[in-house]
Formats: C-alpha cells, sequence, structure tokens
C-alpha cells in the first residue's frame, strides 16, 4: 500500500520536474551545451512568480511573469555569456553557465535575503482516493503542468516555428540551408526553454517554500531526468521526469531519504553505463 | 601598552573621565575590536544575519556611552557560509588582521569546532550557539563558552515533556546533523523508561515535499510526532503532516517553529495546537526586551538571544579585567554573572557599574549566564508554548 | 598579519594543486571535472581516516589519499569516458554530491556531520607557532613536484597525444592513438592530485567535515584556471593565487559599501567570483599566461 501511494506522490512530484526538464533538454537539443545556470534561473521564476501572486496576479498571470521574467534572463544570458563561447567549444559556454546561475542565485539573495518564503496559497486536507492520499492543491498543480506540457509538445508539433526548431535541432545545416535562421532558432530555445525552467521553478515552490537555493536543490533531479530520457529529447526529458520521481520517492521507503538526492546520480551513472544515449535517444522529437 | 599597567585608581580615574567627558573626545585610543562570525549564507542563513544585527546594536550603544575602557569597539562581521572551510578563512583574517579579541556567534558545530583551535592557539575568546556535545570537550584551555545547553540535555527534557503529553507511540523526524544520532540514543532510553515506545527517520532537508516520508511516519500510527528539523524544512514537513489529516501532537524546537515559520505557512490551523520547545527563557525580561530592540526583531530567536549575551558578557568581561585581550575576557568571563552584585541586563549599565567599582549580575535575554568549567552553561531552564489561533502561548516555563 | 599571510599562502597553494589537477584534464585533455570538491573530499577523509582511527603515519595517509582519489577518479571515468564531455560534467557533479551525502551519512566511518577533528599535523606539538611556517613548506614542496610532473607531461610526446585528443579525438584516434585510455589515465592522475590537495588541507586545518566540500571551491578553481591560461600549469597556479587574493581581498573591500546588510555582503562577495569568471572567459579565454605549444620535435 505504501508503495502505491510512493509511486503516486513520485508521479505528482514527476510532472512538477518534468517542465523544467523540457526546458532544459530542449536548450540542449538546439544549443549543444549543459546549460547550468537552470539552477539559478528556477529560482529566479519561482521568486518573480511569487512576486506577481503577491501583487494580486491570479495563478494564470503569476505562471506567465514567472515565464516571462525567466526567459528574459535566460536569453540575456545567453547572449551575453555563454552563446560567445560556444565557439570554443561546449564546455566553456557550460562553465560560464555555472557562473551565471551563481549570480542569479546572489541576485535573488541580495534582493530578498535568506529567508524562505511561501506564497500565499490555502493549504487543504488530502482527499482519498480508495487508501490513496491525494492532495487537491497538488493535483491542481500538477494540472497545470500538465496543460503547460500539452501546449510545448503543440508547439513543436503543429507550428511552424516548433517545426523549425526540430529541423534546426536534428540537423543545423539541413535546416539552414532550408531558410531556417539558426540564431533565430538560438534565440527562441534560450527564451522559451528558461521560460520553462522559470515555471518549473515556481510550481515546485507553490506547494512548499522558495528561497534562493530552490533551484539548487532540484539540480541534480533535473539532469537526471534530462540524461535519462536522452539529452536534447523532449518526450525523453518528460518520461525521465517522471521515472526519476517515482525512484526518488521509493527510495525513501528503500535506503531512507537521506540518499535521496543520491538518486539520480545512480540514475545517470546506470543509463550511462547501459544505455548511454538515454532511454529515448537524443532525437529532439 | 600602557594600559596593562594603568592601577585599578587610575583605571577609575579614567574611567571617571571618559564618562565625563563629551564623546568626541573619548575613545581616543586604539579601537578594541571583537567579531561576530555568523552564517549569513548557506543552511545557517536565515538565522546570521539577526544575529549579527544585535551584536551590532550593542556595540552602538556602548560606543554612545563612551566605549568600554575608554576605547570605541569596533565589530567585525564575518560570514561563516555554514561552511567550516569558510569559516576557517574568515577566523584567520578576524584574528591575524583585524586582531579581534573575542570571536561570537558561531552556530553551526562543525563551524565551531573548525574555528575553536585557531582560537585557544592565538588566545581568541570563542563564544557559540551550537549544541554539539563534542565542542566544550575540545582542548579549549578556558578559551570558550556556550550559551545553548549542549544536545543531550535538550533531547533528554524533550523526551520527558513527550512522556508528560501521555505519549505512547512517538516518532522523531530529523535530517541529518550532528545531533540527530544522539537524539535518537537519548530519546531511545528515555521514552522507554516513561511506557512510550519510539520511531524514527532521517529525511533529506533539501526536499520541496515529504509525502512519502509522512506516509512512512503515520505508517505507525504515533500520537506524537517531533519534527526536529530547521525552518525551512520544518515549514514543509508540517504542511505536508496537516495535509496527511494527522491528528496526533507535534512538538519542534523554537528555533524552528518560531514567528517566521508561523507566517510563512500563512494558515493558522497548520500549525495549529504544535508544541515548541525552547531551551532558552528569559522572556518578558528586561534583557529580552533590549534583544528585541537591538534585533529589530519583535520575537528574536535563542540564537539571537545568545549572541546579545555574548556580546554584553565579553565588554564587561574587559571592562572588569581593565584589558581587551582574549586572554582578560577568559580570566573576568565569569565575573559579569556574581551573585549580589547589581542586576543589570546590559554592557553600557554593566561597564558603568563596574568602572565605578561595583560588582555585577548580569541578567541574559537567553537566562541567567553562568558557566561551569567546561564552558557548558549552567542553568537549564526550558520553555514549552503552544501555537493557538496562530499565537504562541506559553504552557510552561521549567 | 604574516600568520594570515602564510595561511592564506598555504590554502592558495592547496588551491594550486587543485588547479593543476583540473588543467591537466581541462586544458591538457579538454575533459571537464565538476565534482572537483568531491575529490578533494574523498582525499581529504582517506588520509584523515588513516591516521586518526588508523594511526598511521601523516606521509601514509598522503600516499592513501593519492589511492584513493585515483581511484574514485577511475569509478567515474569507466561509465563516462567513452561518451561525450557534457555527459562527464553532468556526472561529476552529481558525483560530488554523492560524495557529500556518503560523510554526512555514513557516521560509522565518517562521524557524519560532526567531521573528523584532531587530525595530526606533522611535528604539530613541537613547532609551536611555526607550524604555519613549515607546513607552508611542506605545500609548496608539494605543488613543486606536481608541477614539475605537470611540465614533464606537457612537453613530452604524451602530453601532445593529450592535446591532440582535445583538438580532435577522431582524427587522433584514426591517428592510431589509444584515445579512451589516454583520457582514463589523464583523469585518474588529475583525480589524485586532487585527493592529495585534500589530505594536504586536512592535516593543514586539523579538521574536516562534509560541509567543507561544497561545489563553490569548484567554482573557485573554474576561476583559477581560466583566468591563468588552461593549458599552461604555471597558469593554473598564477590563477590559483589570483582568486585566493580576490577571495580574500574581497573581504576587506565589500565591508566599505555603505548601506548593505551582512547578507548582502556575503551574496556581492559570490557574485563577484561569478562575474569574474564569466569577464575572463568572455575577454580573456587564453587566460594571462596562454597556452605555449611546444614544438614537435624534429625527426632526426
Amino acid at each position: 500500500m505504501i508503495i502505491l501511494q510512493a509511486l503516486v506522490n513520485g508521479i505528482v512530484s514527476g510532472t512538477l520536474l518534468a517542465v523544467p526538464a523540457i526546458g532544459f533538454t530542449a536548450m540542449f537539443a538546439v544549443l549543444r551545451f549543459p546549460n547550468f545556470s537552470v539552477s539559478g534561473v528556477a529560482t529566479l521564476g519561482a521568486f518573480a512568480g511569487y512576486l506577481a501572486y503577491g501583487a494580486g496576479l491570479q495563478m494564470a498571470g503569476s505562471l506567465a511573469a514567472a515565464f516571462a521574467v525567466a526567459g528574459i534572463a535566460g536569453l540575456a544570458f545567453d547572449k551575453v555569456a555563454h552563446l560567445p563561447l560556444i565557439k570554443q567549444g561546449a564546455l566553456p559556454a557550460a562553465i560560464a553557465s555555472i557562473a551565471t546561475g551563481l549570480i542569479l542565485e546572489n541576485v535573488v539573495r541580495l534582493g530578498f535575503g535568506n529567508e524562505p518564503r511561501g506564497y500565499d496559497r490555502p493549504i487543504a486536507r488530502d482527499v482519498f482516493i480508495g487508501d490513496i492520499r491525494v492532495s487537491p492543491q497538488q493535483v491542481e498543480t500538477m494540472g497545470l503542468a500538465l496543460l503547460l506540457m500539452l501546449l510545448v509538445f503543440t508547439a513543436l508539433a503543429f507550428t511552424r516555428i516548433g517545426k523549425a526548431m526540430r529541423a534546426s535541432a536534428d540537423n543545423p545545416e539541413l535546416a539552414a540551408l532550408k531558410g531556417i535562421r539558426p540564431e533565430r532558432i538560438a534565440m527562441l530555445a534560450s527564451f522559451v526553454g528558461m521560460g520553462l525552467v522559470g515555471v518549473g521553478g515556481m510550481l515546485l515552490g507553490l506547494d512548499s517554500s522558495i528561497d534562493p537555493l530552490t533551484g539548487t536543490r532540484i539540480l541534480l533531479s533535473l539532469f537526471a531526468a534530462a540524461v535519462l530520457g536522452g539529452l536534447g529529447s523532449v518526450p525523453g526529458a518528460v518520461l525521465g521526469a517522471f521515472l526519476i520521481g517515482m525512484a526518488e520517492e521509493l527510495s525513501v521507503l528503500v535506503v531512507g531519504s537521506q540518499y535521496r538526492a543520491a538518486v539520480g546520480f545512480v540514475a545517470i551513472l546506470l543509463v550511462l553505463t547501459l544505455r548511454p544515449r538515454g532511454l529515448l535517444g537524443e532525437r529532439a522529437y | 601598552m600602557t594600559t596593562i599597567r594603568i592601577g585599578r585608581r587610575a583605571a577609575l580615574a579614567a574611567g571617571v573621565a571618559a564618562l565625563a567627558s563629551p564623546a568626541v573626545v573619548r575613545a581616543q585610543a586604539d579601537p578594541i575590536k571583537l567579531a561576530t562570525l555568523t552564517p549569513l549564507t548557506g543552511a545557517g542563513g536565515p538565522y546570521g544575519p539577526v544575529m549579527a544585527k544585535a551584536a551590532a546594536s550593542v556595540v552602538e550603544e556602548v560606543n554612545k556611552a563612551g566605549g568600554v575602557l575608554g576605547r570605541r569597539v569596533v565589530l567585525v562581521s564575518e560570514d561563516d557560509q555554514t561552511n567550516p572551510e569558510a569559516a576557517v578563512r574568515a577566523a584567520r583574517k578576524l584574528i591575524d588582521v583585524d586582531k579581534v579579541s573575542a570571536i561570537m556567534g558561531t552556530w553551526a558545530s562543525s563551524v565551531t569546532t573548525a574555528v575553536a583551535p585557531l582560537c585557544w592557539e592565538s588566545k581568541t575568546f570563542l563564544c557559540t550557539v551550537s549544541g554539539a556535545d563534542s565542542i566544550t570537550l575540545l582542548p579549549h584551555q578556558g578559551f570558550l563558552i556556550r550559551t545553548q545547553p549542549n544536545s543531550k540535555l535538550q533531547v533528554t527534557r524533550v523526551g520527558e515533556f513527550i512522556l508528560s503529553l501521555g505519549a505512547k507511540k512517538a516518532f522523531t523526524m530529523i535530517p541529518q546533523t550532528p545531533f540527530t544520532q544522539s537524539t535518537f540514543d537519548i530519546l531511545n532510553q528515555v521514552l522507554p523508561k516513561g511506557g512510550c515506545t519510539h520511531q524514527s527517520l532521517i529525511y533529506d532537508d533539501k526536499k520541496t515535499t515529504y509525502r512519502t516520508e509522512v506516509d512512512q511516519a503515520l505508517r505507525t500510527s504515533p500520537d506524537v510526532i517531533l519534527a526536529n528539523g530547521y525552518t525551512p524544512d520544518t515549514v514543509v514537513l508540517l504542511k505536508d503532516l496537516y495535509r496527511a489529516g494527522f491528528k496526533g501532537k507535534v512538538l519542534g524546537f523554537a528555533y524552528s517553529i518560531n514567528q517566521k515559520l508561523v507566517d510563512q505557512v500563512g494558515q493558522p490551523e497548520v500549525v495549529e495546537g504544535v508544541y515548541t520547545f525552547a531551551p532558552s527563557p528569559a522572556e518578558g525580561s528586561s534583557a529580552f526586551e533590549k534583544a528585541k530592540a537591538a534585533s529589530g526583531s519583535a520575537n528574536p530567536d535563542p540564537y539571537t538571544c545568545q549572541v546579545y549575551d555574548h556580546i554584553n558578557l565579553v565588554l564587561m568581561a574587559m571592562a572588569n579585567g581593565k584589558a581587551a585581550t582574549g586572554e582578560a575576557i577568559k580570566e573576568n568571563i565569569r565575573k559579569a554573572t556574581v551573585s549580589g552584585g547589581k542586576i543589570v541586563d546590559n554592557a553600557v549599565d554593566g561597564i558603568k557599574e563596574i568602572m565605578a567599582g561595583g560588582k555585577v549580575d548580569y541578567a541574559g535575554a537567553s537566562g541567567p549566564c553562568d558557566f561551569d568549567e567546561k564552558g557548558d552553561i549552567l542553568d537549564c531552564k526550558f520553555r514549552y508554548d503552544q501555537i493557538k489561533a496562530g499565537k504562541f502561548t506559553l504552557v510552561k516555563i521549567a | 598579519m604574516l600568520s594570515y599571510l602564510l595561511f592564506i599562502a598555504t590554502i592558495g597553494g592547496i588551491y594550486g594543486l587543485l588547479a593543476l589537477s583540473l588543467n591537466l584534464i581541462w586544458g591538457g585533455v579538454g575533459m571537464v571535472n565538476l565534482g572537483l570538491a568531491g575529490f578533494f573530499a574523498v582525499g581529504a577523509y582517506a588520509s584523515a581516516l588513516l591516521t586518526t582511527i588508523g594511526h598511521a603515519p601523516i606521509p601514509a595517509g598522503w600516499l592513501m589519499a593519492l589511492v584513493a582519489g585515483g581511484f574514485a577518479g577511475l569509478v567515474v571515468t569507466l561509465s563516462t569516458t567513452r561518451l561525450r564531455e557534457d555527459y562527464l560534467a553532468i556526472v561529476t557533479l552529481g558525483f560530488a554530491e554523492a560524495v557529500r551525502l556518503i560523510a554526512s551519512n555514513e557516521i560509522w566511518l565518517t562521524r557524519g556531520t560532526d567531521g573528523i577533528s584532531g587530525i595530526p599535523g606533522p611535528w604539530k606539538r613541537a613547532l609551536g607557532p611555526d607550524f604555519n611556517a613549515v607546513y607552508f613548506l611542506i605545500v609548496v614542496l608539494a605543488l613543486l613536484v606536481v608541477f614539475f610532473l605537470m611540465r614533464r607531461i606537457d612537453r613530452s610526446p604524451y602530453g601532445r597525444a593529450l592535446r591532440a585528443i582535445r583538438e580532435d579525438a577522431q582524427v587522433a584516434q584514426v591517428a592510431g592513438k589509444p584515445v579512451l585510455r589516454f583520457k582514463t589515465e589523464a583523469f585518474v592522475l588529475s583525480a589524485a592530485i586532487a585527493g592529495l590537495a585534500g589530505a594536504l588541507y586536512g592535516h593543514f586545518t586539523s579538521y574536516i567535515a562534509p560541509d567543507m566540500f561544497l561545489p563553490l571551491i569548484t567554482v573557485y578553481i573554474f576561476l583559477a584556471v581560466a583566468s591563468g591560461g588552461t593549458g599552461r600549469p604555471a597558469g593554473a597556479l598564477v590563477g590559483a593565487y589570483m582568486v585566493m587574493t580576490l577571495l580574500e581581498s574581497s573581504r576587506f573591500f565589500v565591508e566599505w559599501i555603505p548601506g548593505v546588510t551582512a547578507v548582502q555582503r556575503a551574496a556581492l562577495k559570490e557574485l563577484l567570483i561569478a562575474v569574474a569568471l564569466i569577464v575572463v572567459l568572455r575577454l580573456k579565454p587564453s587566460g594571462i599566461l596562454p597556452e605555449r605549444m611546444p614544438p614537435a620535435p624534429r625527426p632526426s
């Protein structure tokens, strides 16, 4: 019974994790470097949403604020710090992104201090479905995350720009020949990818609390989700997020909660050893 | 160094002269340097800044009143980053460059253990709020006091309180800290004596939800849960306990379940009936009111009260010792609480009384500040509160 | 002041070792290690445990640190070297976190978050206050040995092979270089050096705890190598001391910024480090001591 409950809990947290994981993997697909500043951007998004929500905006408006602020920050940092370095290879860009993540974390600390803050949302008792406990709020948050994912998939599958993005991720040279402008695609990937990461930070903070380290706490789980599914694969990131979410909750029962943070690491090692390209391979879509 | 050789009468005269002369003229000599080394970032980040602020306000007051030994006091505030590596570098700078005579407010036990050897080797006095039992057992040669009761004493009291609640099945939820193992050991000893079983779980304090952990705890159908983390993770834990519909009693330490936590949870029924436990009483005392003002916080946590006491004790020790060295503080730290002395609640009054040749008995914000020879605090009053309608209401002080 | 400077110079030297370790793989082979703090911790714990619980002499502890660090490096590379550097970045980041978890939770071995205190320092009691000076010399000696080893590698055919892998692993492979073996060897050696640095650190401060090995140290070392110049051992060394100077001097000048709270000051300090890293990468990617390509020996 408790195992089933843990799996349900894992699906809930996996759904929330999937949003930033999609953002991260989509950026990787187009820009070809692991962007470590997702930790800082997730925190930034969480605080932007917090401010918007506190200012009286509804949930949708606050999520939009988190998306916009995080997206713009991501775009700006890619333009100024990361992409100019990509000519020298993925590594310098990745290293610079560690620094930009640190910058964002400390900008938030400069403005808000270290104290944890919570969204002013009513906390309701859980409801029981059979013997399984679910929280109405988490269902709501999960619904928002699912809606968002649906939006992303629709955009990638059916819009012109989405198709261009996939083409560019699969084969940049070929896409360029077809008249797809790579810089535009890159900018779009930065903005949307980091926007999703920002929203993810907010969704994860909604039911718990946020502080300057909010993003850092999910960094490893997020990477694990992306690598598990195959770096650069959007459906893979979703699958990976669910698996990591469930594995982390189950680990609480098996090895104890204190080793939860190692689950992501072990998952990465296993995947890289057994199936180096991830469960779904590295194709963008 | 002429100051050391000044006799008592001369010092007295100097003190009186200093008090008589306008503030500008005072504090001509080299300033006395003291330091706070509190966590401004990292896990202790929520606590350190207020601690540093409380100490800074005390120093400001003392300077306004003419300083100590006719010298101005400069307080250097460094960040230990809740990280012993950074703390060691910061402490070296404080000791070797600033040449402070005392370092106050080290919070994490690992930081205190890392910094303590530098202090006793350089004869710098160290005041800490860390509770790990091992700290006062270090070979510190008297250069260390702590205002926090050690964890053994605290947890024993917690266990007794759990029994007094009529518990039959207690469950402890705690992150991995230097206290975790000793908490388990002590509760496993204390609780069965009162006919109460005890089970426990270590959780990861970085998680954003504790649903599965709560499920695991509730499966044992406990009637009392001890939530033994810090504020950020305890917020999440209490919310998840409420969501899960836990009907039993919840108990936690007041350093984590405080007004900030209640505000942050935002919904009084989530924390309704939660008991809190604090090693440091003195609430309602005049020193506590002073600590409130000094920290600019309506509800200063025990650490802030303790740092308020550190700085006052250190300043009065220097006045008593007629010297501003770590050695002088070590020799005189226990002379600020002489029974029968004039009862004071701040260093300004205390220094005035000492300079006038009197004795003082400092009644601190965290309680009476008497220490045994190892540097552990003697007083062991504890305060128990219960949250009712979002307000902390006193259950008992014992 | 002198003892403070000695202290900083010693810690700077230990950072220098870490920088040499990173430089070997980053500058040398084009691999990355975001878990430097983890290997640093492995070495520190290995030596501390052997000399406190095991009562072994200090040099044995240092040797153990080299072995333990290298072994940890081998474990990490076995699953990742045949893959690209971006995966390695993620894996090493996770490795450091895993090390910290083990150090915090396996109390029977590591004493958990309490940390290990009373780690012996060489001749500490006999030396008294001179200990810092002597230890500084020991660190300098270690630094020199590693430095000249790096220089040897850098200028040897082996070093050229490593650089060839960095420039184009496929071409190197085609040219018959055992790319995988070379990469693994370089990473293991690098991890061993980081382990040695950890041991030197532990015996200097006499105390280690899991909180000491936070990812921020890795960022410092990256800043050191990037600013000093990747691909040149001397650059890494210079960089390490520059970072140490920046870290310690920022203490002094953030005090002068008016109207900020203590938390903000701390945040500004970390901001400064991060901005410095980006500025260096953007404006002077070759660092202040750019790599020199030694000419290939003429065929005789």
